[in-house]
């Protein structure tokens, strides 16, 4: 393997670790505010290093840019999705999970 | 329509991002140049449609700036929530809230999502000018964190902060 197909495949395996971590946030985590952090930090991150890991082994410049492109994207949609699940949730009167 | 100046150059620069987006979902085929045309055209009417130039003003360096300070954070609140996952004992969960201080519209709207991808904390609601947020751990110093993304932010927009 050469030195770019090995930084890739290290990039992938960090981007499966942080979508593991990311279900184990969402089935461990106290409250549906606790979890929504599981989600958007956890997840978004290994999404990151799993485009980062396919743009480096892309055909062409266009084709890696249009995995480059799915990060913000995805972001967008999901720290706004995160907002609309916490507002409706407070507004439904669920209160968070507070520890002393 | 009147064509001043912002309103020019807001449609030129939406124009070349709506462009060069075309280009990398085609991947650069000429062939797709075609559909490309009316696809862009039909993003930008419904852009300059849904959001108006309201004569934004934008800092590329202040924006690369804060790209790559949200790039660090983003790695630092990934591996939090990783390493709560494996011992959720340590959270210290709750509700807290801040006052901001950047202007109503476009640089709330930035605020809000950027808490939500940010290490700690989940933005829920505005009222007024009091952001209610979720934080992992309330022994964070939220209000200074927040501080910093109000900061780089009004960096980027060229507005200033009240505080």
């Amino acid at each position: 393997m050469t030195m770019l197909e090995w930084t890739s495949a290290a990039l992938l395996v960090a981007g499966g670790a942080f979508f593991l971590a990311g279900t184990l946030g969402l089935l461990r985590f106290p409250d549906v505010y606790s979890r929504l952090h599981a989600l958007t930090k956890a997840d978004n991150l290994g999404l990151g290093f799993i485009l980062a890991g396919l743009a480096l082994q892309a055909d062409s410049v266009a084709a890696a840019l249009k995995f480059v492109l799915i990060w913000p994207l995805v972001l967008a949609a999901s720290a706004a999705v995160s907002h609309a699940i916490a507002r409706r949730a407070r507004q439904n009167g669920i209160r968070p999970i507070q520890r002393p | 329509m009147k064509f001043d100046r912002s309103r020019l150059s807001a449609l030129l620069f939406r124009g070349s991002v709506f462009t060069i987006v075309w280009w990398i979902l085609a991947e650069g085929h000429p062939a797709s140049w075609g559909v490309g045309a009316v696809s862009i055209s039909g993003a930008l009417a419904a852009s300059l449609l849904l959001a108006p130039p309201s004569g934004t003003r934008f800092s590329f360096i202040a924006g690369l700036r804060f790209g790559a300070f949200f790039l660090l954070e983003s790695i630092r609140g990934g591996s939090q929530v990783a390493l709560a996952a494996l011992a959720p004992g340590r959270l210290r969960p709750g509700l807290t809230s801040v006052v901001i201080g950047l202007p109503d519209g476009l640089p709330r709207v930035l605020l809000m999502n950027t808490l939500n991808l940010l290490p700690g904390t989940v933005s829920i609601q505005l009222e007024g000018d009091t952001l209610w947020l979720h934080v992992l751990d309330r022994r964070q110093a939220i209000e200074r964190e927040v501080a910093i993304v109000e900061t780089h932010l009004a960096r980027m927009l060229l507005i200033e902060r009240s505080t």
